[in-house]
């Protein structure tokens, strides 16, 4: 049974329909990419996942369990995050607040002090600038946060949007070394959304290409890398 | 030449009537900061709070701060209702729904008071703290330090609860981003409402220390709920301790105006200090963004 499966989905905002009928399958332990063009529905994919569009059919397992009628909240405390495009950090609060407000759920709670040692663990640079507001971190320093407020939730999916949007190319290759490490030490299930084609489905172990809403290309990472459809698309340029 | 000992008098009382006057207003702060929606019949709780004061105190002829061991769980739960009954259905609706909304509900409270109690303001039987404390030259009215005294333990008790709690970066987190509150799991829903209680049962607070010194009538929300936004906007968005820079200032700038210019002028020093503070920062004193 996969971690997280989207069946059929139709979704959009309002009236505005976005995705026409998405079935994704994320299993345990796995890096599944999402790519493709601006304005395609990644985005929009994972605000589905997370309750933040409306769902007009379609749904979508956790664990085999629909969660399609769970408000935001709830599907956090079932172990699903998201580090949402553009960080969105709560810039007046301290670095160590908003890592506190990552594990706010019950479960997270008890295991507050392990999460924070494993998120300063992971990135050391945050446990130096715990004291900081986070509106003044540097961009990598806030990505770092952004991933490592979500990873307080002790989620078993984590939902990635453009982690590496904005970064240096030293950072951006950072980033998708921490993202491999996750899968590969900690075990979390990722689902990776990324402008960095290249890159993702190196580290993925599947991918999926999304054009004006629909899935257009799945399979393996690697026969991905080797698709030419998708190298006349993305990977020349 | 002026008697420092008058100008120092002058000060405290405005310094104790803006300590109060930040506790009006931190209630609107907290539930301005938080929903980004304006709530016009705040005053008009401040009202209400006075009228239930004065009949509970009247009634068992207990002091009117006694009273807050009911009125302020009362509002906590009014506050409540009210947020699930009226707020809610407008929080994502144009502001001009909004303040017809919160606006429909200060004439509701103005008018109700109107009819029950009309125009003639009541004030309580009895009050512990009506003795003067008198320092050489100086007096103070009990109540006054009394009410100064509280409203400044209670700002700080809330600071705690904004700084130290979760419930408290919760609440900031909300006020800072509602989406990324919601994805890390927090339950918005929850922090809105709760904030909506709090906000109002401190208007309660508010009213029963308004009632050591004050007579509740049906107009009282005219002048709280004006001077609870002139500190809002002049705090910008700048915490309680925001609120209590800002409600210092109107206080001292009123006591000095009374005393020196006119005593029946109160609310024209209340436009034209929020006035000036807006010329010269359009974004409130502690405005943040
Ligand atoms: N909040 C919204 N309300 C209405 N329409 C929206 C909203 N957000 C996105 N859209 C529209 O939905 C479509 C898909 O947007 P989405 O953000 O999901 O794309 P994306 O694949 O993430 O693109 P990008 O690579 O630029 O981030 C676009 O046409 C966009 O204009
Ligand atoms: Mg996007």
């Amino acid at each position: 049974m996969p971690a997280l499966e989207l069946k059929e989905v139709y979704a959009g905002y309002g009236e505005f329909r976005v995705l026409h009928g998405v079935t994704i399958e994320v299993g345990k332990g796995e890096i599944v990419a999402l790519v493709g063009p601006n304005g395609a529905g990644k985005t929009t994919t994972l605000r589905t996942i997370m309750g933040m569009t409306t769902l007009y059919s379609g749904d979508i397992l956790l664990n085999g369990n629909s969660i399609r009628r769970l408000p935001t909240h709830k599907r956090v405390e079932l172990g699903l995050t998201m580090v949402p495009e553009g960080r969105r950090l709560f810039n007046h609060l301290t670095v160590y607040e908003n890592l506190v407000a990552g594990a706010l759920t019950r479960k997270a709670k008890e295991k507050l002090s392990d999460s924070l040692e494993f998120v300063f663990t992971l990135f050391p640079r945050l446990k130096e600038r715990r004291n900081q507001l986070a509106g003044t971190l540097s961009g990598g320093e806030a990505q770092m946060l952004a991933i490592g407020r979500a990873l307080m939730s002790r989620p078993s999916i984590l939902l990635l949007d453009e982690p590496s949007l904005g970064l240096a190319p030293k950072l951006v290759i950072a980033i998708f070394d921490t993202v491999r490490r996750l899968r590969d030490e900690a075990g979390v299930t990722m689902l990776l959304v990324e402008q960095h084609v290249k890159h993702s489905l190196e580290i993925a172990d599947r991918g999926y290409v999304m054009e004006l809403g629909k899935i257009v290309l799945r399979g393996e990472a690697r026969s991905l890398l080797t698709d030419e459809r998708l190298r006349r698309a993305y990977l020349i340029i | 030449m002026i008697d420092p000992a008058y100008v120092t008098q002058i000060l405290i009382n405005g310094v104790l009537m803006g300590l109060l006057y930040s506790l009006v207003a931190l209630g609107l702060a907290l539930i301005f900061g938080v929903m980004d929606i304006i709530n016009f019949a705040h005053g008009d709780f401040v009202m209400l709070g006075a009228y239930l004061t004065f009949l509970i105190a009247t009634y068992f002829l207990i002091d009117p701060t006694v009273t807050i061991a009911l009125t302020v769980p009362l509002f906590f739960l009014l506050g409540i209702a009210v947020y699930k009954a009226i707020i809610k259905p407008v929080l994502g609706a144009e502001p001009l729904i909004q303040i017809a909304v919160t606006v429909g509900l200060l004439m509701f409270l103005r008018n109700l008071a109107l009819a029950i109690f009309h125009a003639e303001p009541r004030g309580v039987p009895y009050t512990v703290f009506s003795t003067p404390i008198t320092i050489g030259p100086i007096t103070i009215p009990l109540s006054r330090a009394a009410a100064g005294a509280v409203s400044l333990a209670v700002l700080y008790i809330v600071h705690l609860l904004l700084t130290r709690t979760r419930w408290g970066i919760a609440v900031r987190a909300t006020a800072d981003d509602r989406e990324a509150a919601a994805l890390m799991g927090i339950n918005v829903e929850r922090v809105y409402y709760t904030t909506f209680g709090l906000g109002t049962a401190l208007t309660a607070l508010a009213a029963a220390l308004i009632m050591t010194f004050s007579r509740a009538d049906p107009y009282l929300g005219l002048l709280y709920g004006l001077l609870s936004w002139v500190i809002v906007a002049m705090g910008g968005l700048g915490g309680v301790v925001g609120v209590l820079a800002s409600g210092l200032i109107l206080g001292i700038i009123e006591s000095f105006g009374m005393s020196l210019i006119s005593a029946g002028a109160r609310e024209l020093f209340l436009y034209v200090t929020f006035l000036v503070v807006l010329w010269v920062r359009p974004r409130g004193l502690f405005g943040r963004r």
